[in-house]
């Protein structure tokens, strides 16, 4: 059994489930509009136009850069109504009418088109009039970040004990097994709003408290593993040859329980996402100005029973319902992929 | 079939004296990991802020009996907890049994009637999915069950809320049934979605991978009507597994409720506890996450048991 040539039948197969190959088309998109969120994205995430809050999606408004004295490369916005160049000053009214004047080297850069500009807001603004697109894609990388580093600490601790408890099997099992059946009596959303209480409110936190909720069913899926390989013939070798126990367990253990842990972790990384917005939804978790979806829904929600800006709740609502589609369909195939009982049918 | 005699020696092996002493070594390990369950820091000085005198911060220590060792404060936890004390609540100086007690009823009729709205209706999706496999229909539910799966309830809650609510104003969108059963309307359906989609999934694997089986081909050899095979063998059998995930959600189900009581403003357990993370009241945060647990605790014991009775496997071992 070649380690390359499974994976590469994995691939093979996996590539034939049209869902998975949708779920893992989107999650690229996903993760390459996270890392190149400055550059396509209009605005800072945390910029506000307060003239411009609550607009609709699809909204224009003209804005005039002003100079920052401590800050050259993020410019003051202004909202303007309209204005006229006069001399070398600028007329303009603000959204309220109100006229006001400035002298043109006072504006950012040196023409028209650098202090000037209509910009689009794809998905309107919500009530600090922050463009709500903006904000969507760099609360992408808040999700996917969550995702990934809950996602790792769940692992380490999972194949960690899992790895103990399957190996060594004894009283070590017993204890392991009692801590595993301990935490999995709390339902997870419910353990990470424990552990957040306790941890406190923040963006490490939050992370951590996801990860150390989410290890037990990677521990009892490796602990099964073990259980099962471990009576198996090449298992019996390596203590023949007189491997060590690390050894055995990193080099011939581990690689074979790979699949399945694979596939929780698909799994645990779209339950991560959802628990990061549940909690910026209640107040704990990633705390404001931070760009999260779950906070983006919390800010919109107060509209909702309004009937008004419904877009505010239903846009970070479908990003993570995509996001968490994606993942979904992604893991699904990747578990048809890695069963090898699916094969022989 | 089993009769009832067999039940009894059944469930006596289930609940054996080594099960429940498990069960009680498993609830005490959840009892002090909800000892901890309490602000970082000096849980005193959070709650009175940074202005408060030290002298009334250490009056409130020991008022929480926090000035104690840990040790000495779990043990006291665990001798109070046993006496039905759960501690007071901080802001109200209301004891939170009392608190439980009240708020108890609304979350097991919101729960109770999702679980059997996402049963009765899971099933009947799954298998007619089963029954129409890899036609328009299975696509169809396999689809909207993916949804159901991948949507966060609270997000599902907040589009019935605005659908059903506000657009259609055929609910009403917030508070509790005591002024009249429509009010437990949205937040059963919101709280259903989830198990309904798991359930329907597993009802139709499940119905699928029994058709395959050995003994459904020979029922159909035996010139069995497929319509007759489907519904007494495949289905009795394939329900196995449906017990067990029923079980299973019933966790995922109780968190739920937390954040469907907080949108639709529903007295449970889980609107005390999101008020009082709001105060970093943890007493009650102690006492609502406790009684989930020991509810889930008590619910999997339960569950095991349904589940050796239905399969005939396990009852043989």
């Amino acid at each position: 059994m070649n380690g390359e040539g499974l994976w590469l039948i994995a691939w093979k197969r996996l590539r034939k489930n049209k869902g998975s190959m949708i779920g893992l088309a989107v999650l690229i998109v996903m993760i390459v509009m996270a890392i190149a969120a400055p550059i396509i994205t209009p605005f800072d995430p945390d910029v506000q136009i307060l003239e411009y809050s609550v607009k609709p999606a699809g909204f224009r408004g003209t804005v005039i850069y002003k100079k920052n004295p401590s800050d050259e490369s993020r410019p003051v916005i202004l909202a303007v109504d309209s204005y006229v160049i006069h001399a070398d000053s600028v007329l303009y009214n603000d959204p309220a009418g109100e006229p006001y004047r400035i002298h043109i080297s006072k504006l950012q850069g040196t023409s028209e088109d650098e202090w000037s500009d209509r910009p689009l807001f794809l998905l309107g603004t919500d009530r600090f009039g922050r463009d709500m697109f903006t904000r969507l894609v760099y609360g992408m990388r808040i999700s996917l970040t969550v995702g990934v580093i809950s996602q790792s600490i769940a692992l380490l601790i999972g194949i960690v004990l899992g790895s103990l408890a399957g190996f060594f099997r004894g009283w070590l099992d017993d204890v392991i097994m009692w801590l595993v059946n301990v935490v999995w009596s709390f339902p997870t959303l419910l353990l990470v709003v424990a552990f957040s209480v306790i941890l406190g409110k923040g963006y490490w936190q939050t992370f951590i408290a996801i990860g150390i909720s989410s290890w037990v069913d990677i521990a009892r899926i490796v602990r099964g593993q073990f259980f099962s390989i471990r009576e198996q013939e090449y298992i019996e070798a390596t203590r023949a040859l007189g491997y060590g126990s690390l050894r055995t367990i990193f080099r011939h253990m581990l690689p074979n329980a790979a699949g399945p842990v694979i596939v929780l972790a698909t799994a645990g990384f779209a339950t991560a996402i959802i628990a990061e917005a549940s909690l910026s939804f209640i107040g704990l978790g990633v705390q404001p100005p931070t760009p999260s979806w779950g906070q983006m829904i919390k800010d919109g929600y107060g509209y909702i029973a309004l009937g008004t800006n419904w877009g505010m709740t239903l846009f970070p609502s479908f990003a993570m319902a995509i996001a968490v589609i994606a993942l979904n369909l992604f893991g699904d195939g990747l578990r048809d992929a890695l069963d090898p009982k699916t094969s022989q049918r | 079939m089993s009769s009832s005699s067999r039940i009894v020696p059944l469930l006596l092996k289930i609940f054996s004296p080594r099960k429940l002493g498990y069960t009680l070594l498993v609830l005490i390990g959840v009892v002090v990991i909800t000892f901890f369950i309490r602000p970082p820091g000096d849980p005193a000085r959070v709650l009175l802020g940074q202005r408060a005198d030290s002298a009334s911060v250490e009056a409130m220590r020991q008022q929480l009996g926090l000035d104690k060792p840990v040790p000495v404060q779990i043990w006291i936890y665990v001798t109070n907890l046993i006496k039905g004390d759960l501690g007071r609540s901080i802001a109200t100086n209301r004891p939170v049994i009392e608190t439980l007690k009240e708020r108890l009823p609304a979350t097991a009729i919101l729960a109770a009637s999702s679980i059997v709205i996402a049963t009765v209706l899971g099933i009947l999706l799954g298998v007619m999915a089963a029954w129409r496999a890899n036609t328009w229909i299975d696509s169809a539910t396999m689809t909207v069950s993916l949804l159901g799966i991948s949507v966060p309830a609270f997000v599902v809650g907040l589009l019935f809320v605005l659908l059903f609510g506000v657009v259609l104003e055929w609910f009403p969108n917030s508070g509790y049934m005591d002024r009249g059963v429509e009010y437990l309307v949205l937040p059963m359906i919101t709280l259903a979605i989830r198990p309904l989609s798991i359930i329907a999934r597993v009802t139709r694997s499940s119905m699928l991978d029994v058709l395959g089986q050995d003994y459904v081909r020979t029922a159909r050899a035996k010139g069995l009507g497929y319509a007759s095979v489907f519904f007494k063998h495949a289905l009795r059998n394939a329900l196995n597994p449906v017990v067990t995930t029923v079980s299973a959600w019933f966790a995922g189900l109780l968190a739920g409720t937390y954040f469907i009581e907080y949108i639709f403003n529903w007295p449970g357990i889980g609107l005390a506890a999101f008020n009082a993370i709001e105060k970093l009241d943890f007493p009650v945060i102690q006492g609502t996450v406790l009684l989930t647990a020991v509810i889930f605790v008590i619910t999997n014991l339960f569950a095991d048991a349904m589940y050796a009775i239905l399969d005939p496997k396990v009852r043989v071992k």
